[in-house]
């Protein structure tokens, strides 16, 4: 294993790339026709195009992106998360083709892709599952008849599904027919698969989830829980680990669940299973994700493990070197998902260029970005433009180390949902830990941006006027005219960050 | 030198005039006062104010000026731009896509009446779905689009006119 495809783009496919330089690996890029630029492509010793920019026709083209490896003489893949990273088929495409999978066995991916047999299969294995309607009757009137016998609120969700794609909650009976269809449409969709099912909805719940690590030869070992309450539209935004609301009573029901729902589907790799947790503290599985998360970084911080290090040591047959012994994780982590949408207008994406970019630096500050100055933000992919995590001795120190993280990142050209962020962790609900999945909805439904700058905001245009002549003279206040100063201003020296 | 500039309902005329010593004397409707202002490069601004350095990002894009402090943006729009609208003027008649996407769904028909908070059009974009609703009661007067077409930012959708019929 020496030449690593990674099948992705944006933050993840940069961070993979790393991970397999620092191991003396060749990271090899794909990208779609909208991407030939972007900050991954050059991340990597070599690229291959793999199609027009939706990603159905690129990054989700299987035959494509297996061409790509072929063509770049790669002998392994690395999916990422999102895009083919948990699509049974690729994985086994990947292996016929003679590659190495950087992931689980098909198997598992296959039973744990599909909500009904995964729920079957950890239950089995004595894992709590959630109350739950498995076999959706097709027809209408039966399917609200099997709702009303669960009892509302409920919860439909796609039987492919993930990252709150074709999720929707019906609180009565009435709305129940609209949601469905739309649920179905979007599941549809994003997916290629209409099947949806419902479970109980709770609605004070929290999201706690378990990273595992298992290699080839059947060790398991768990990295300790992550908070991840804090969403919109069922996407998480802020994560955190420690929980600040697991008692260690709590903690071992649910790494002990983890570990036995991993190895009930014989998991290799790095993989996370979700919870859901009552406020009566009762945890229910809620779903395995067969691949590296979004916010593995805070699991990195506080445990010094490495997971695409990881990841890439188990695919490559090495025994697990971790013990629970080894994993006492140390101080506090907070991830925060820096996306471009606008808060005040139900967090719609705001695609566009982003002209200005200044992230911030210092002491336990990561930034995993995929962007870079004079880069765009497409309507074809996720909007999300970075993680910032930042780890602390507690979690205050942690939460105050974020706010400031935040206060110095600065992009201009897309709205952003920083200032917002900064809300949520300055909000006393979070400062006290009390986090929930509805923390946005209750807390901060009516968001808008304060405008307490906006005078001296005002001052500084006018003095940047004032100062920048040349900039701005002539011309009818019209278009700035094109200084060497402003054409650079599209590329950031020195090259991606 | 007088600029004046909006963002949202707020009218911010800003006068600056530069002293002998370099400083600028800067009013704005809350009064006078002496800010030093230097250049750090084409798009950072340092000020000081009393003492206290605050640090903003100055970018110029089309007639509108978007400037950071501290962890956010403002836009300033010249106060000339005829684009501003006064908040609680009526909803316009044009219903825009507010990205590019595709159309999944139309809901109305010209010539339909719609209450407040009616449906009028599903979008698909970034894989999740927008509906479109309507502002106000009013009857559908055009509709520009069919399911399944991919539609800009900005494109009109339908256009209705609000109020209910006598």
């Amino acid at each position: 294993m020496q030449r690593i495809l990674i099948a992705n783009r944006g933050e993840i496919a940069v961070r993979i790339a790393r991970a397999c330089r620092e191991r003396g690996l060749t990271p090899l890029a794909i990208y779609s026709e909208a991407d030939a630029t972007a900050p991954h492509v050059r991340a990597a010793d070599a690229a291959a195009c793999v199609g027009p920019p939706p990603s159905r026709e690129s990054y989700l083209n299987i035959a494509a992106v297996l061409d790509a490896a072929r063509a770049l003489g790669a002998d392994a893949v690395h999916p990422g998360y999102g895009f083919l990273a948990e699509n049974a088929e690729f994985a086994e495409a990947v292996g016929k083709a003679g590659l190495i999978f950087i992931g689980p066995p098909v198997e598992a991916i296959r039973v744990m892709g599909d909500k009904t047999r995964a729920r079957q299969t950890v239950a089995a294995a004595g894992v709590p599952v959630v109350p739950a309607v498995e076999d959706l009757p097709v027809d209408a009137a039966a399917a609200e008849r099997a709702a009303d016998a669960l009892g509302y609120p409920v919860l439909i969700k796609a039987a492919a599904g993930g990252g709150g794609k074709g999720m929707r909650v019906v609180r009565n009976a009435a709305e129940f027919r609209a949601a469905r269809e739309a649920a179905t449409r979007e599941a549809l969709a994003a997916f290629n698969d209409e099947r949806v099912f419902l479970e109980r909805y709770f609605e004070r719940a929290r999201h706690i989830e378990v990273q595992v690590l298992a290699d080839a030869h059947g060790a398991i070992v768990h990295l300790g829980e992550r908070e991840c309450s804090i969403q919109r539209r069922h996407q998480k935004i802020v994560e955190e680990t420690p929980s600040p609301g697991v008692s260690p009573a709590l903690r071992d029901a649910l790494t002990t669940a983890a570990v036995a729902a991993a190895r009930s589907v014989a998991y290799v790799s790095a993989g996370t299973v979700e919870f859901l947790v009552t406020d009566a503290d009762e945890p229910y599985f809620l779903e395995m994700n067969t691949r590296l998360q979004v916010e593995h970084p805070i699991t990195e911080w506080v445990t010094g493990v490495d997971l695409v290090h990881a990841q890439l040591r188990i695919a490559a047959g090495e025994p697990l070197w971790l013990t629970p012994a080894s994993l006492t994780p140390r101080g506090h982590a907070i991830e925060c998902r820096v996306y471009a949408e606008d808060p005040a207008q139900q967090f719609l994406p705001s695609p566009g260029r982003v002209v200005l970019l200044r992230e911030p630096q210092g002491p336990g500050i990561r930034v995993d970005s995929g962007i870079a100055a004079g880069g765009d933000v497409t309507v074809y992919y996720d909007p999300m433009l970075s993680k910032l995590s930042v780890w602390a001795a507690d979690r205050d120190a942690a939460r105050r180390r974020l706010i400031a993280a935040l206060r110095s990142y600065a992009v201009v050209g897309v709205t952003t949902n920083i200032a917002f962020l900064i809300d949520v962790l300055e909000h006393p609900a979070f400062v006290s830990g009390a986090t929930h999945t509805h923390f946005i909805g209750e807390h901060l439904a009516s968001w808008c941006a304060a405008d307490g700058n906006v005078e001296l905001a005002a001052i500084a245009a006018a003095l940047h006027t004032a100062l920048a002549p040349a900039a701005t003279a002539a011309r009818g206040g019209q278009h700035p005219p094109a200084t060497p100063w402003q054409t650079l201003g599209a590329w950031r020296l020195g090259g991606a960050g | 030198m007088q600029l004046n500039y909006r963002s949202g309902s707020h009218a911010l005329p800003v006068t600056v005039r530069r002293e002998a010593g370099g400083e600028f004397t800067v009013t704005t409707g809350a009064g006078a006062q002496t800010i030093a202002a230097t250049l750090l490069d084409t798009q950072t601004i340092q000020l000081v104010i009393d003492g206290r350095p605050v640090l903003a990002y100055v970018v110029r894009l089309g007639d509108a000026r978007h400037v950071w402090i501290d962890g956010q943006v403002y836009v300033l729009t010249p106060e000339s731009s005829a684009a501003v609208e006064h908040a609680g003027a009526l909803a316009p008649p044009q219903i825009v896509a507010p990205m590019p996407g595709k159309v999944l769904q139309v809901l109305v028909e010209v010539g339909q009446q719609v209450a407040e908070g009616d449906g009028l059009v599903i979008v698909e974009a970034m894989k999740m779905e927008h509906r479109i609703i309507a502002a106000a009661a009013a009857t559908v007067r055009a509709v520009h689009i069919g399911a399944g077409q991919m539609v800009d930012g900005g494109a009109i959708l339908v256009e209705l006119e609000y109020g209910t019929p006598a």
